[in-house]
């Protein structure tokens, strides 16, 4: 697919963060052969954006985010560019060899990454040390180490547990603690690694809220990778990954409209969204979005009364 | 006890499977937190059916879990397997694992053998099976949980996590118990996996016809998956029944915080508004063909079917 946002950027207003250019990937097999990840990924992420990436489970969109922040093993079979804005006057590829380890370092502090598993990225025992980690090995001075981390803790809601133990905590506020690690280092950009994948409905609810948060009122640019279709539908774009290959690129609206494609790429609609579809295919026209429950509430109802005055004018 | 006071209580005359009468929890006693996991809980697990287990993160159904094959043991109460104590002879208890299997969250952190194929008979050979018996374990075993035959000599650690989930199911699936519990078997994957395994599980319940109780916190996979559903709520159920006379309640469950299946939250919009729809709706099926009749939409041939639904289904 070729990359057609960023072709005629006339109209496009935003910063270009990160540009992904032609990256193909693979990993060392045991044997030594390649074992293909990613094929000619082509991806613009502008500032301010968030982006939901969708994608079966080996369809190479951990891999993909992973490249972003250099925290691969194995460069090998790494071909292509990934140009990132921030590390000098200009796009700088991270995936050239003038990458210098403080390059490294800076990229990591401007592109945070947040995991699958709770358990595995708190590393203090206390919440606030934890949340202090991060800045203190960046070296900042401890007046504005402190700022920092009431700052971070104040904005994913967990003030109230600075004192505690992190093991003391549920899921989604263990993921909020390692989010706020992450905003007390001031990134640009925020990866989200299929964080939601092991907490429960609360706890999801929880880290979407900061997700949304972070994104709306800091500022920060949001890759999130998913598979739950409801995290999409609230993004402001989505892209789906496919054996390593980007088969889908749009707004929620867009991509949800390609039901089997979606279907082929194991992925499913949301159940009201299929629902509406099925409506509209069986010819009612429904207007407006359906993306989630509400949307197609509210077209569906719209279509039904419509109906009901044009079909019986006698009745009511 | 009084029968009157069993939830999901079995039909005169059938012995539940399972049955827990009057169980009290508590962890950390004595403590500051000291904190009542399961207050007074009575309820019966059906045979041969496939039943749903629900509730927020400490609501008490893990400690449940642990209580029917005898890795807890309750407070005060008793639980019956095949209407008999399972602590009666507390030195037996270990036969009891047997009978009840449990799969665990995350199953795939367990795994340690050199081969899958040893992975998946490490549980019949501590059952002391012979050797042809335990073969045909191992396949049958492998081929409900979906793990494909050329897997079985590789190392465990070679596969994908959707795989080394599937190994680990099968482990406990290969001590053919007669009840199958599963904590959050789908946890991580993506819909196409989550079928898959849920679809094993079925098949392991059609074919065996052991009970089987599965833990989730996903509302959509037990209207999917299960005949019966148990809601929990603050350490005690809240509901439970047929997944019918669950869903049917499916305003109550939205008022505790559950996630609801998008499909029964999109009906209950549509209900406020004013459409003639069954409440209770939480299968898209059942969803489009209340649509239909709503809009006045003639039936679909049974030919022509495809063609109506043109968007993606849900598994």
């Amino acid at each position: 697919m070729e990359d057609s946002r960023s072709g005629n950027s006339s109209q496009r207003q935003k910063n270009t963060l990160i540009q992904v250019s032609d990256l193909s990937f693979a990993y060392t097999g045991e044997d030594g052969n390649p074992i293909p990840v990613l094929s000619h990924v082509n991806l613009t992420v502008r500032e301010g954006e968030y982006i939901v990436i969708l994608g079966h489970n080996g369809s190479g969109k951990s891999t993909l985010a992973k490249l972003l922040n250099l925290v691969v093993d194995d460069y090998t079979y790494a071909e292509g560019h990934i140009y990132m804005s921030g590390l000098g006057e200009e796009m700088r590829d991270i995936l050239s060899e003038d990458m210098t380890e403080e390059d490294v370092l800076k990229l990591r502090r401007q592109v945070g990454m947040v995991f699958q598993n709770p358990d595995n990225q708190l590393v203090a025992t206390i919440v606030e040390e934890d949340v202090a980690f991060g800045p203190e090995n960046l070296g900042v001075p401890q007046a504005e180490l402190r700022k920092r981390v009431d700052e971070a803790l104040a904005t994913v809601g967990m003030t109230e547990y600075a004192g505690h133990e992190p093991h003391r905590l549920s899921g989604g506020q263990k993921q909020r603690v390692a989010i706020a690690g992450i905003i007390a280092m001031k990134p640009r950009c925020m990866i989200f690694d299929e964080s939601t994948a092991m907490l429960d409905p609360l706890g999801r609810r929880e880290v979407i809220g900061t997700m949304e948060k972070l994104n709306r009122e800091e500022g920060i640019t949001v890759l999130s990778i998913t598979h739950y279709m409801d995290e999409a539908a609230r993004a402001d774009r989505v892209v789906v990954l496919s054996d390593g290959e980007i088969i889908l690129d749009g707004t929620p609206g867009e991509v949800f409209a390609e039901g089997e494609v979606l279907r082929k790429a194991g992925l499913d609609l949301p159940q009201c969204t299929a629902a509406a579809q099925y409506l509209q295919n069986r010819g009612v026209r429904l207007e407006g979005s359906l993306n989630d429950p509400e949307s197609c509430a509210e077209a569906i109802l719209k279509a039904w009364n419509m109906r009901n005055t044009n079909t019986q004018p006698g009745v009511r | 006890m009084d029968p009157a006071q069993i939830v999901n209580r079995v039909p005169e005359g059938e012995v539940p499977k399972l049955r827990l009468e009057h169980i009290t929890y508590r962890y950390s006693i004595g403590t500051p937190f000291e904190k009542r996991a399961l207050d007074d809980v009575s309820l019966d697990i059906r045979r041969g059916r496939v039943t749903g287990l629900i509730g927020h993160t400490g609501s008490g159904k893990s400690t449940l879990v642990q209580l029917l094959n005898g890795l807890s043991k309750p407070e005060t109460g008793r639980v019956l397997l095949d209407g008999e104590d399972i602590w009666r002879e507390p030195k037996e208890i270990g036969k009891i694992r047997f009978r009840v299997g449990l799969v665990m969250q995350y199953p795939e952190y367990q795994l340690f053998e050199e081969t899958v194929r040893a992975d998946i008979a490490f549980g019949p050979k501590n059952m002391k099976l012979s050797d042809e018996e335990i073969k045909t374990r191992v396949s049958e075993a492998a081929a409900f949980a979906g793990v494909a035959e050329e897997l079985l000599d590789k190392s465990p650690f070679d596969l994908s996590g959707g795989q080394k989930r599937r190994v680990a199911i099968a482990g406990v699936m290969a001590m053919r118990p007669e009840v199958l519990v599963l904590d959050e078997p789908a946890a991580g994957l993506d819909p196409q996996g989550r079928h898959a395994i849920f679809t094993g599980i079925r098949e392991y319940n059609r074919l065996t016809g052991s009970t089987v109780l599965i833990v989730s916190h996903s509302m959509e996979d037990m209207a999917q998956y299960c005949d019966d559903v148990v809601v929990m709520s603050h350490a005690k159920i809240l509901m439970a029944g047929t997944r019918d006379q669950v869903f049917a309640r499916a305003e109550e469950l939205e008022a505790v915080g559950l996630d609801i299946p998008l499909i029964t939250r999109m009906t209950l919009l549509l209900i406020r508004g004013g459409m003639p729809l069954p409440s209770g709706i939480y299968t898209l099926e059942a969803a489009e063909e209340a649509l239909s009749v709503a809009f006045g939409l003639p039936p679909v041939p049974p030919d022509k079917e495809d063609e109506g639904k043109g968007g993606t289904r849900s598994w």
